[in-house]
């Protein structure tokens, strides 16, 4: 629980871009557009599960 | 000591989340919203302690627990609201901050009813 989980995220970020942008120039769009969104769903699945645990961390500590 | 470490998570954080702006403009809020969960958990542990004596003191006097878990349950509310609403303010939907402070305003208001209702029988019984 640290700086490590902001940095993977913006890593994943850059990575997706970069690939799309390899992938664009070389012609094939359609699988820079599926790396696209397959790195922002890496992303979601990283945010998701920390704002689960923040939910849960807040649902205990103020008995919800 | 802990501020230190606060102020550089949010300070990489706002790094991270402009350098990834530029870049995948998705990505960053996703950056900037984890960056305030980790600095959240970060003081975690001081909130616990204040709630133990917050619970400490309402045994002591004697006050009523019902309404003290139920000021904690608008307490938590009102931050959960208070957080998403930050998150779409963050990422440019301000309409839709506005809706969920009026949707937080109107739970809290409804779970404060019992609240009121103690008040009001407080007040008739100190009258003559």
């Amino acid at each position: 629980m640290g700086v490590d989980i902001i940095i993977k995220i913006a890593a994943v970020g850059i990575l997706t871009a970069v690939v799309g942008q390899i992938l664009k120039h070389t012609g094939k769009d359609e699988i820079a557009m599926l790396t696209t969104l397959a790195g922002l769903v890496v992303a979601l699945m990283m945010v998701l599960d920390m704002i689960s645990s923040l939910f849960e961390t807040v649902k205990t500590m103020f008995n919800l | 000591m802990e501020i230190i470490k606060i102020a550089g998570v949010a300070l990489i954080t706002c790094i991270a989340a402009l350098l990834v702006k530029q870049i995948k403009p998705e990505i960053a809020i996703f950056v900037s919203i984890c960056g305030g969960i980790v600095i959240l958990f970060l003081c975690v542990n001081y909130l616990t302690e204040i709630l133990g004596v917050f619970n400490f003191v309402v045994e002591k006097t004697g006050l009523n627990a019902k309404l003290f878990n139920l000021i904690l349950k608008i307490i938590g509310v009102g931050y959960i609201t208070e957080f998403s609403a930050n998150i779409c303010n963050d990422s440019g939907q301000s309409s839709l901050s506005d809706k969920i402070l009026l949707a937080g305003k109107i739970i809290i208001f409804s779970m404060s009813i019992p609240i009121i209702k103690t008040i009001i029988e407080i007040i008739a019984g100190l009258l003559p």
